[in-house]
């Protein structure tokens, strides 16, 4: 049993810079080592929101490498991984949405919230105008009120479906009162500027058939006489905050917030594992007082402290206890790309790796199963071992082949004789400064290092020798970014 | 949204390392223990993505019989602009069958007329009203249910569970046209392929000699073999996966070549159709092609494709040319009628079935312009060996007939005239009269019945529902 005080081995310091950004560097491992948990978590959190990053360009293409560059080029890694987890629940397709003001504003507006007040930021996803395009805000009239986002805004943004009990959440009447809330919004093409058009909006008076403006007298815990939400400020623009504010006090079967239960269980399974049980998630809220404050950051600091979060730190050989969660198609991409340091070729049209121009990132990311800011549906992307099939493995080994057979001038090469000691030419320790350096050494079993060594073949090896180098060095690499053991963390 | 929302599984419980290089492929044993399984017949199941409005699918064109549907359909959707309302005139060419118990005269979409052609072949079953109880209208937990037949979704898919009682780790029976594997083909027993593309199914060794690649090879073969048989449920899955592509890299890319070079004319056909269905349809006849030449390690009979854009909660349209909903039933019709005629001239249409379904139909009072999620809507069966023709009951759209929630009911009550037809009885006939599996064994080992009300659910297996001989 850990705690705040527990201080970091160099495995768990490379599992936290693992977790919390995009791969574990040496020289980071090195920093935290010896950290404890709570002060690890107080560095990495310790990043500012304002003046944050928002990708330029005027094609969703553009976009998605500017954010892609960002990710590897950024500092503030957290921030990124946060930003990628918030994309994924409050998921918006640049396709649909069609103007790349909406996407870029869409996605600074996660950077800006990333680790802010939960309610606010819902508050805000109300009236994003890529969100409000593509849940159909903008075509939600009072004649006839569209459900698409009054439904998402419980299933998938704040409630869930069911709560950790297994009971119902919301009714489709819940839907259908709260998709009135929202008629009458709309968002301007060129400035990206919500609107609330009076004459559109559903009001009770107009509409007496429809019944009071009245939620949740079946589900939330407010009884029979169910909440109200033309209150206090009456009905108009503000009724969709209100409903926030309401949604924000709803309780499950037991009583207790079911928002930040929902939004908590996420991110334990984003930054740990699948499955947290009900108690760590309610242990966790109150630790934060996430339930009162709706404040994320604390949040974060508490799981970041837990056992939970340093259960998947285990070292190989791994056993039926062992915790491990798949990663995420972009994390391998930029960790990748991080630990190789390789800079990406741009050209007018493409973001891609030297010598390998017909595969692009963009390419790669959807063939992989994870074209960011091009979610599947509105439910984001299916996690753990929903990301690999034989396509998407394929993907991934092919774009480990690339990045380790990148060539060209300067950077856009990938120089491993800049990354490892020349001098070593025992298969053995090879193999040792590449899993070391690429922040997985304990990650691989014996028999995987076996398995690498044997691929190297009877030493010494001559790694300064240019040709043997270049087949053999970059080769363990590919195969070390392909093994089974670093598609987990 | 959080692990095993879909639970795509790939492949576990391949056994350990050195099996690549295919040995077993070539075995006459493990090959004859296909025959065994799974006779000569193929399974597709495809996909329609977002919630297909049924009622503008399958839409009556006048009342006739003792029916008032029509007149309800007039109530329902609208005409002028953002009416989706399908003028009998625009219906004409597509009629089918009438509605069994009504007598109501059917037809499909006109954007269906490559369908509807294959449907006055007699090649295709058109199912009615198809849903499961408690209607649920989420896209995510509505498709788990049809996917695994189970309410609420939470389990292997239907015809993982087939798989799983058929084949074995060592086994590549299935195959998604796709990034990932389709929940309906998720279990933990065999192998499910997914590739875009089957030539995408190439390892990517790079530009090195061939001693180069063997040692590669080797290595990742045995971190793989390693891997699948970890304890550890993350890891041994993703070296399940891995083994089992690796395999699938010896066997699969060069269908590409064979199907180009014997079935050219196919093959341009698919090119100048161009669509997104018809490709994968095409790869589809790629494979079946294959297993037809005894292409070697090449075993797969079961497969997946979807074809999403179906969510229309605005500007479905009706029946022009730009429409949306139009433009979506005329790839599916125009694809599926060519690839007909690939697999007929292959001769394996009536060795062939297809299966298409949706996770909902849509609301039957549209909004201002589209429709928002709803319950029970068609199935389409197809295949040479179906007996074709309308099943099923039309829905009752009858405004006094639908729920609070503007939906059209479950019901399994003997004598009602609208009574739907529950999910299971479909996949059970498939079971059954396709793929040979006895009704008890359906029961124990995929389909369980519901308990509980007899009207209200699904009790009474009809696993014979005569779509299939």
């Amino acid at each position: 049993m850990g705690d705040q005080n527990t201080v970091l081995s160099a495995s768990d310091a490379a599992h936290f810079l693992r977790r919390t950004g995009f791969g574990a560097a040496p020289k980071d491992v090195a920093t935290y080592t010896g950290l404890t948990r709570g002060q690890a978590a107080d560095k990495i959190l310790n990043f500012n929101t304002a003046g944050v990053f928002r990708p330029r360009g005027n094609d969703s293409r553009k976009l998605r490498d500017s954010w892609l560059k960002y990710m590897i080029r950024s500092n503030r890694q957290l921030q990124e991984k946060l930003v990628l987890f918030w994309h994924d629940h409050f998921a918006a397709g640049a396709d649909k949405v069609g103007n790349s003001l909406r996407t870029a504003d869409y996605n600074h507006l996660l950077r800006l919230n990333c680790k802010g007040n939960l309610k606010n930021f819902v508050k805000a996803i109300n009236l994003d105008g890529a969100i409000m395009v593509y849940l159909d805000t903008v075509d939600n009239h009072k004649d006839q009120p569209n459900e698409n986002y009054a439904r998402e805004l419980q299933e998938l943004f704040t409630l869930g479906v069911r709560d950790l009990n297994g009971m119902p959440n919301y009714a489709q009447a819940d839907i259908v009162q709260i998709a009135r809330a929202f008629s009458g919004w709309d968002s301007s093409y060129n400035k990206n500027k919500p609107s609330f058009n009076d004459y559109d909006h559903d009001y009770t008076m107009d509409f007496p058939a429809r019944g009071a403006k009245v939620i949740y007298q079946t589900h939330g815990g407010f009884g029979p006489a169910g909440k109200d939400f033309t209150l206090p400020a009456g009905e108009g623009p503000a009724e969709i905050s209100q409903v926030i504010d309401i949604i924000f006090q709803h309780t499950d079967s037991d009583g207790k917030n079911t928002v930040t239960r929902f939004i908590t269980h996420k991110l334990l399974e984003y930054f740990g594992h699948a499955g947290p049980s009900k108690t760590i998630v309610t242990d966790l809220i109150t630790t934060s007082s996430f339930d009162t404050t709706f404040e994320i950051s604390p949040l974060l600091r508490a799981i970041f402290t837990h056992d939970f979060f340093y259960e998947t730190a285990v070292p190989a050989p791994f056993n039926g206890a062992t915790q491990k969660s798949v990663k995420w198609p972009i994390d391998y991409v930029v960790s990748t790309l991080k630990a190789l340091k390789i800079n990406l070729k741009q050209t007018k049209y493409d973001l891609y790796i030297n010598g390998s121009f017909y595969s692009n990132i963009h390419n790669s990311l959807e063939n992989m199963g994870q074209l960011i800011l091009e979610p599947p549906s509105v439910f984001g992307w299916d996690w753990e071992t929903a990301w690999l099939s034989s396509a998407t493995l394929l993907s991934r080994f092919e774009f480990a082949r690339n990045a380790t057979n990148a060539y060209g001038n300067g950077r856009t090469k990938f120089h491993p004789e800049k990354l490892i000691d020349l001098g070593l030419s025992d298969p053995g320790d090879i193999v040792d400064a590449v899993t070391t350096y690429l922040g997985v050494k304990d990650q691989f079993s014996t028999s995987d290092r076996l398995a690498l060594i044997a691929y190297l073949g009877a030493g010494p090896i001559d790694l300064h020798n240019q040709d043997t180098r270049e087949v053999k060095l970059n080769g363990l690499f590919t195969l070390v970014l392909q093994a089974p053991a670093f598609q987990v963390h | 949204m959080a692990l095993s929302r879909r639970q795509f599984l790939s492949r576990t419980g391949l056994a350990t390392a050195g099996m690549f290089g295919s040995g077993l492929w070539r075995s006459p044993f493990i090959r004859r223990a296909y025959a065994d399984t799974i006779g000569d017949r193929y399974v597709i199941s495809l996909f329609l993505n977002g919630g297909n409005d049924g009622l503008n699918t399958v839409t009556p064109i006048a009342n006739g019989g003792s029916g008032t549907l029509r007149t309800a359909y007039q109530v329902a959707r609208k005409t002028g602009v953002g009416g989706l309302q399908l003028s009998a005139a625009e219906l004409a060419a597509t009629a089918i069958g009438n509605d069994p118990i009504s007598g109501t005269p059917l037809a499909l979409h006109p954007g269906l007329v490559g369908l509807s052609s294959l449907y006055n072949a007699g090649h295709v079953a058109v199912i009615q009203g198809c849903g499961y109880p408690d209607y649920n209208l989420s896209h995510e937990t509505s498709r788990r249910t049809w996917e695994t037949a189970i309410l609420g979704g939470n389990g292997n898919g239907w015809i993982g569970r087939y798989l799983a009682q058929n084949y074995g780790g060592t086994d590549i029976p299935a195959l998604n046209i796709s990034g990932g594997v389709a929940g309906d083909f998720q279990q933990n027993a065999t192998s499910v392929l997914a590739a875009d593309r089957v030539a995408y199914l190439e390892f990517p060794y790079g530009y090195n000699s061939d001693s180069e690649k063997l040692a590669k090879r080797a290595c990742f073969n045995s971190l793989y073999g390693d891997a699948a048989s970890s304890l550890q449920a993350a890891l041994s899955y993703t070296g399940s996966a891995g083994s089992a592509t690796l395999d699938a890299t010896d066997s699969y890319p060069g269908l590409e070549d064979l199907y180009v070079a014997d079935r050219a004319s196919f093959d341009l056909q698919y090119d100048t159709l161009d669509k997104s269905t018809g490709n994968d349809l095409r790869e589809i006849a790629k494979v079946m092609y294959g297993v037809k030449q005894n292409a070697m390690g090449v075993h797969a009979r079961h497969f997946e494709l979807s074809n999403g854009g179906y969510d229309t909660h605005s500007d479905q349209g009706t029946s022009g040319a730009m429409d949306q909903h139009y433009g979506l039933h005329r790839e599916l019709g125009d694809s599926l009628q060519l690839f007909y005629s690939d697999i007929a001239d292959m001769g394996l249409a009536s060795k062939t079935l297809i299966f298409v379904f949706t996770e909902f139909s849509r609301r039957v009072t549209q909004n201002d312009s589209g429709t928002d999620h709803g319950s029970q809507g068609p199935v389409f069966v197809i295949g040479g060996a179906v007996n074709g023709g309308v099943y099923g009951n039309h829905p009752n759209i009858n405004a006094a007939a639908l729920d609070d929630g503007d939906n059209t009911v479950y019901s399994q009550a003997v004598a009602d005239p609208y009574r739907s037809t529950d999910m299971r009885d479909i996949y059970g006939t498939i079971l059954k009269h396709w793929l040979n599996m006895s009704a008890p064994t359906i029961l124990s080992s995929v389909l369980t019945a519901d308990g509980g009300d007899p009207d209200l659910y699904w009790t009474a297996p009809n696993f014979d529902m005569g779509f299939l001989p």
